[in-house]
């Protein structure tokens, strides 16, 4: 019973980070139209940012290596994690968010993920190299004794209240005058422009809360599994978010958490346990990431809306001239506006 | 000095690889209008079909090099056929079909993946002493690399110049829609550019091998980003461009290992493009409607 239940807490808990990934990649392209590469890249960079504020000093006597090991509290480092996450997407927006056909933007963060990946990998004093950080102590650990399971089911709670907050807050930004813009420029810049908005801030405000988001996902990560080495965020990794938001519905938080559901959850845990061949140790990885693939193209081709579509606005128009439904003194736009007030 | 002139001869090497890679990916993104991110796949085909016609058919090495060529050709143009041609028809949004080329990158390198294993491979030569000439070192494998470079931008330029194909496919680049109601067979130009985009990284993929030696599944991938960043440089879609930008990577990653260590050439390259994007995003040789 205990295992079954420390199962489920792990896949709950990874549905909730999945989620939290999901919802942040949908700030960027369903609501302003990024196309952001490297989703697995922030989720790396507020991992191991919150990861070396967190720990104590690196042990290089035993050959650890990382930088700054603090020791903060724990709220303070993840916080310091998705600033990082943001900055990153801050300064990869500097360079490619301007007036720029989408393609750039794609290249720009498909390079950033390969020039931080090799630089993670390579230099060793920054995050201990290919190896990777682990011993990352735990949030709250030390609260109370602590059994495995009550531990998980804590961390569990947690998560859930973590994703209730983001999804309550990109809901808001959604409905928000800043998210319909930002549906605004997706839909056509040059409109958006000749009415003297900003394009270039809102795709940024979207760029940086979006890469915040994958960025509390990635610190959620670190700290459920302690441990994150560079082979744990590879470019199949951001196809697995892309794929969860594109057959879940992109521009749709629901559609977000059913992509994130079928995806990173039943798809990826059913796959987990077929059975190995030994001759062949990547073939089962090797076919998910080709059935995801093709997952998302046959999602675009089928239903580029995903399974859960995104809502449509429909604004009440207003009906010209003389309205039956007007009172004596009453012009026909009062009456309309009385009636929409109901 | 020596050193400078020793960085530069790879330079002149790897700018040679890069030239072919670049003027690939470039001319197909003219004629198509949107960036191949499987372009990466391509070359890391090119080289793995190379090698299983080398150790596994046991052909001759220039044989079996260009039945690679050959098969990633024929890969380019069987993937335009059952997935590009048709989604950009059905769908013209260029978010999906950027997200359509990134999904397929994943799927054909696990598909390679599966069938090579993610081991080094290496190709049945044997590497040769180097040879002095001037003040470069070049190995005779770098050499042919030079050679069969120059000749394929010297073709290259003579097919858009001089046959009917190239003059249609640059018309197709200036203006599709003008190309096409001139008179131009869209469908059969699209189909003969991603033929010679396919070979482009099938060839560029055998020489990139050749150079480094050792290859594996990912190399290509690795190596996609070095590519954009010639690309933009040149101004993207702009075949001369392309070359020029392969030039100008291809020498200052290699020259910068004079500087900084060789293990950052990468890292560069990365450089060139953050900067060209702030300063210039055109390119050197901006194309009209393409940034």
């Amino acid at each position: 019973m205990t295992v079954i239940l420390g199962y489920a807490a792990t896949i709950l808990i990874f549905f909730f980070t999945y989620n939290i990934f999901t919802l942040g990649l949908n700030i960027q392209f369903g609501y302003a139209g990024i196309l952001n590469f490297t989703v697995i890249t922030f989720m790396a960079v507020g991992g191991y940012v919150s990861a070396v504020l967190v720990m104590p000093h690196a042990d290089t006597a035993n050959g650890i290596y990382y930088i700054l090991g603090l020791g903060l509290p724990w709220p303070i480092a993840a916080l310091g994690g998705v600033l990082a996450s943001g900055l990153l997407g801050l300064l990869i927006g500097q360079i490619a968010l301007r007036r720029l056909r989408s393609d750039y933007l794609a290249i720009v963060t498909l390079a950033t993920g390969t020039l931080l990946y090799g630089l993670a990998g390579n230099v060793t004093s920054m995050f201990d190299g290919w190896q990777g950080l682990f011993n990352v102590p735990q949030p709250f650990a030390g609260f109370r004794n602590w059994t495995p399971l009550g531990y998980s089911i804590f961390f569990v709670i947690m998560a859930g209240i973590i994703f209730g907050l983001l999804w309550l807050f990109a809901n808001r930004l959604y409905k928000s005058p800043l998210g319909r813009v930002m549906r605004a420029v997706r839909d056509d810049q040059d409109v958006v422009e000749a009415f003297g908005k900003n394009t270039f801030r809102i795709r940024m405000t979207a760029m940086v809360i979006g890469c915040m988001y994958i960025g509390v996902g990635g610190v959620l990560t670190i700290a459920y599994i302690t441990a994150l080495s560079p082979a744990g965020w590879t470019t199949g990794e951001t196809f697995v978010v892309w794929a969860a938001l594109l057959v879940g519905g992109r521009a749709n938080n629901l559609g977000a958490v059913v992509g994130s559901f079928l995806v990173a959850v039943v798809f990826n845990e059913s796959t987990r346990y077929l059975p190995q061949m030994p001759s062949h140790p990547n073939l089962i990885p090797d076919i998910r990431y080709i059935l995801i693939g093709l997952a998302v193209i046959l999602t675009i081709w089928f239903r580029p809306q995903g399974v859960i579509p995104e809502r449509k606005n429909t604004f009440y128009e207003v009906p010209l001239g003389k309205d039956v439904n007007a009172k004596p003194g009453q012009t026909s736009l009062e009456a309309d506006l009385a009636k929409v007030g109901e | 000095m020596s050193l400078f002139f020793l960085t530069l001869g790879f330079g002149l090497v790897t700018a040679s690889v890069l030239s072919l890679l670049s003027v690939g990916l470039s001319l197909q993104f003219g004629v198509t209008n949107f960036v191949n991110f499987a372009y990466g796949s391509y070359l890391s085909a090119g080289m793995l079909f190379t090698w299983t016609f080398a150790t596994k058919l046991h052909f001759p090495f220039v044989i079996a090099a260009l039945a690679g060529v050959i098969f990633t050709s024929l890969l380019a143009v069987i993937v335009n056929e059952i997935v590009f041609e048709p989604f950009s028809k059905r769908r013209k949004s260029i978010f999906y079909m950027l997200i359509v080329t990134f999904g397929l990158s994943l799927v054909l390198d696990s598909v390679l993946q599966i069938f090579y294993g993610v081991g080094f491979e290496k190709f049945p030569i044997t590497q040769s002493e180097a040879l002095h000439i001037g003040p470069f070192d070049f190995t005779v494998v770098q050499l042919w690399i030079i050679a069969v470079a120059i000749l394929s931008m010297i073709v290259i330029h003579l097919l858009l110049t001089r046959t009917s194909l190239g003059k249609q496919m640059r018309a197709m680049s200036d203006n599709p829609e003008l190309a096409k109601i001139s008179g131009v067979d869209t469908r059969t130009v699209t189909r003969s550019t991603w033929a010679l985009s396919g070979a482009l990284a099938g060839l560029g993929g055998v020489v990139l091998a050749l150079n480094t030696v050792v290859f594996q599944t990912t190399t290509g991938d690795d190596l996609l980003f070095v590519i954009f960043a010639a690309v933009i440089l040149g101004g993207i879609g702009q075949t001369y461009g392309a070359m020029l930008g392969a030039l100008v990577i291809g020498i200052v990653t290699e020259v910068s290992a004079v500087w900084v260590s060789s293990a950052y050439k990468q890292d560069v390259a990365f450089l060139i493009l953050v900067v060209m994007l702030l300063v210039r995003p055109q390119g050197i040789i901006p194309a009209q409607g393409k940034a």
